[in-house]
């Protein structure tokens, strides 16, 4: 999963915080991400929620996503493959690493960005994900 | 595998009248779900306060990005 899943678990006026929130404690699925994960989840929590209480509960999430599926290290042969995925499908490097993450341990990502990612076929919606 | 773990794995297998990968299989199934089972109570307790920061999630995560 990406850091919107996450985020939004913990964001009671996001649109997609049910799912979000169901999905994290589903006990049905492994859940594994990125370490990008881990400055994003901060990143938002600080610069857009003014909320630096909040970063040591999503940080937390993320240590428990890591003794779960695991959290991917953003190794050179990783973004070597983001990058060629961004070029392909027009999406930030960012983006693409979480792709060519869930593509490396033959997983589908998870993710709120519909834009980018969902409405291209390279994620998929947390309701989708319940239960698999 | 170390020889004296597949002998305790062998020896679970004769008193449970199965097979070796059978019981392989279902360790691994076992130590699994217990940690998903983990990892789902932990976030149950994060979560178990719902605070409100304005939504857009995967905006947000776009726009703060350096």
């Amino acid at each position: 999963m990406d850091a919107s899943v996450i985020l939004a678990a913990f964001d009671s006026d996001d649109e997609l915080h049910e799912p979000c929130k169901v999905l994290l404690a589903d006990e049905e699925v492994t859940l594994a991400s990125l370490d990008l994960v881990r400055y994003e989840v901060a990143n938002v929590a600080v610069r857009a929620w003014r909320a630096h209480s909040r970063v040591a509960p999503l940080l937390s999430a993320v240590d428990r996503i890591a003794d779960d599926g695991g959290v991917l290290a953003s190794t050179s042969v990783l973004l070597t493959r983001a990058a060629e995925l961004a070029e392909e499908h027009s999406i930030s490097v960012y983006d693409a690493a979480y792709v060519a993450a869930a593509n490396q341990v033959g997983a589908g990502l998870v993710s709120c960005d519909v834009r980018d990612l969902v409405g291209k076929g390279l994620a998929r919606e947390p309701a989708g994900m319940l239960g698999k | 595998m170390p020889d004296e773990l597949l002998r305790e794995v062998d020896a679970e297998a004769g008193r449970l009248g199965t097979t070796r990968s059978a019981v392989l299989r279902g360790f691994a199934d076992s130590a699994l779900r217990r940690r998903r089972a983990s990892r789902a109570a932990a976030m149950r307790t994060l979560l178990a306060s719902d605070e409100r920061h304005g939504g857009a999630a995967a905006g947000l995560v776009k726009t703060t990005r350096p």
